[in-house]
């Protein structure tokens, strides 16, 4: 007689493994890193070297989480450095002429917003590839900086208010980690719990099946730079605010460490597929690596290297051991 | 029920090769609809009428354009040419989205699934549940569950994502979306060619059922002998040009594919 049985259900542990094996590599990565650090220099864990990491870490960490968006889409936004340096150097030549700080803010983040979707335009609404629009806005937007500053540092004087967006502290911590972790928390929350984010990972997944079943797809694509415009913006003040000056030169080679820390956090290049969490920790990881061989006395020249050696690496982990089924290719799309 | 009655007067006031009724009128009515990719005439000219609670199958060779009809009935492609009249009214659609307010539904040869979604967010993709702007997961898990349930379709877990599950539960999941919001005109591209044995029997109860119901179902499949279980029109397509249309009474598999490649004339 032939008797016929369910197969078990799946343990659930290994279904969380697997669904989460990004986030777990890069943090085991991280984690790595902390107790290297700590046990080959003395300073490290000391409160103000890693309220110092923190607070370098924080413009990098509002960008890479609104490049977590664009990079779902499947994008790319290679103009954030550029856009960095423009609002930077913009908002010290708008502080020089005397405006109220508070003003400043607020107009520049707008300007971010514009200067985003701008680009989000010519990606969603004109089919341009958005590696040549960011490439072109690469260029433009450091040009436009360039331009207006003549390549000089342009000091802002007589802004506390504006200064303690930068140096503060506030509960014991720096004011840009804090506005960072906030910004960090919103973009979890928004991409895992809203409808929003559901529709950014839609077209990130599949667009054709997000415009079929009546999403706004081209206004959804176009929207990610428009928020990484308004990020940029945010960290380009923070920028300001910490140094003092608005300069030209601010931010250069910014897009490769976040788009390396988003990387590094697990989010697939191809679209569909990422995590605030892993952003924050590959951020923090770039962060932590860069402050540590500082500390032991490793030539900064040398940095680079092991950055860039150690994202290929832990890419690689990712790839090949902590999960089976998982590459960067094209293999990916069926 | 009045869409029984209306069913059986769909079946007996006919004859003919192309059969035309005093019944009820048309819910979709294409007219003269034309599309041309590039240099390529997709669609020369197709006329057909959907009736309420009825199944047209729709057969033809590969590239004969039965694809490409149904995706301007649901709004993804628009015609060069031609008028679509939904319950007697001309409509244009814009996109998909305006198709799918007329409760025109769709399942689509590739799916349109997204891989990185959950079970859940696919079901309800494009019309998820929200408190302000937050998802309501668990009441789309809950309604989720009810959903599947109805169809009979087994999947143990929903919150897993959409690329770890087997091509025959993905096209479950596919049918499982556009059948479960109330459809009025439902149509299935090649909705069981990755089914096994039992979810096709699934996939036609389920045709049947929704019939009954009053809704109209456009057929798309190679596998003739479903054709015969669960249609009352076949409308045969060849070169992107409607051939012929058959009441199911009237026609067998070997006429049928007489019709399929062209040799329906010679007789």
């Amino acid at each position: 007689m032939t008797t016929y049985t369910e197969r078990a259900q799946g343990s659930a542990a290994a279904d969380f493994l697997a669904e989460h094996a990004q986030v777990l590599s890069i943090a085991f990565f991280f984690f790595a890193c902390l107790v290297f650090f700590s046990a080959t220099t003395d300073t490290f864990m000391a409160l103000g070297n890693i309220l110092n990491v923190i607070r370098q870490a924080a413009p990098i960490l509002i960008v890479a989480v609104a490049m977590t968006f664009v990079i779902i889409t499947g994008g790319i936004d290679l103009s954030v450095g550029s856009q960095v340096a423009l609002v930077n150097a913009v908002a010290a030549i708008i502080l020089a002429m005397g405006y109220p700080w508070p003003l400043v803010v607020i107009v520049m983040l707008a300007f971010g917003a514009l200067v985003g979707f701008l680009q989000g335009w010519f990606t969603a609404y004109q089919g341009i590839p958005a590696f040549i629009v960011t490439l072109a806005g690469l260029s433009i937007l450091r040009g436009f900086a360039l331009y207006l500053t003549q390549g000089y540092s342009i000091p802002i004087k007589d802004a506390p208010g504006f200064f303690a967006l930068g140096r503060g502290e506030l509960l014991g911590l720096p004011v840009p980690a804090l506005i960072a972790i906030v910004i960090a928390v919103l973009g979890y929350v928004v991409i895992r719990a809203t409808k929003y984010g559901r529709q950014v990972v839609a077209v990130g997944s599949n667009m054709e099946a997000a415009r079929r079943v009546g999403m706004p797809a081209n206004w959804i694509i176009a929207s990610v730079y428009l928020i990484s415009g308004v990020a940029c913006a945010l960290a380009g003040l923070l920028i300001a605010a910490r140094l003092g000056s608005g300069s030209s030169n601010a931010a250069v080679g910014f897009e490769l460490q976040v788009i390396a820390a988003v990387v590094l956090g697990g989010t697939s290049l191809m679209g569909g597929r990422g995590t605030i969490l892993g952003t924050i920790l590959g951020t923090l990881t770039i962060a932590v690596i860069g402050n540590g061989l500082i500390l032991m006395h490793i030539s900064p020249f040398f940095t680079q290297i092991v950055t860039g050696a150690i994202i290929l690496i832990a890419i690689w982990l990712n790839t090949r051991i902590f999960t089976t089924n998982f590459s960067f290719g094209s293999g990916r799309r069926k | 029920m009045a869409a029984g009655t209306q069913h059986i007067a769909a079946v007996s006031g006919v004859g003919g090769a192309s059969p035309s009724r005093a019944g009820p009128a048309p819910r979709v009515s294409l007219k003269g609809i034309r599309k041309i990719f590039g240099s390529h005439q997709a669609l020369r000219g197709v006329d057909l009428d959907l009736y309420p609670g009825e199944c047209l199958g729709l057969v033809g060779d590969n590239a004969a354009g039965k694809s490409t009809l149904t995706k301007i009935i649901s709004g993804t492609y628009i015609p060069d040419d031609g008028t679509i009249a939904i319950e007697g009214k001309e409509v244009r659609f814009s996109g998909p989205a305006d198709a799918r307010s007329l409760n025109i539904e769709m399942v689509f040869q590739d799916l349109s699934l997204c891989d990185h979604i959950d079970v859940v967010g696919n079901l309800f993709l494009g019309r998820e549940i929200s408190k302000g702007p937050f998802l309501d997961t668990a009441t789309m898990l809950a309604e989720a569950r009810k959903m599947l349930d109805a169809l009979e379709i087994r999947i143990p877990r929903l919150t897993a994502k959409v690329e770890k599950l087997s091509g025959g539960q993905r096209q479950a999941i596919a049918i499982a979306r556009a059948a479960s919001f109330n459809p009025k005109v439902l149509i299935m591209d090649e909705p069981t060619s990755a089914l096994a044995v039992a979810e096709v029997e699934a996939v036609l109860a389920l045709i049947n059922r929704v019939k009954a119901k009053g809704v109209s179902v456009i057929l798309i499949t190679h596998r003739l002998q479903d054709l015969f279980r669960v249609c009352d029109r076949i409308a045969v397509m060849y070169e992107g040009t409607k051939v012929a249309e058959r009441d199911i009474g009237k026609t067998d598999l070997e006429d049928l594919v007489k019709l399929i490649v062209g040799e329906g004339s010679k007789q």
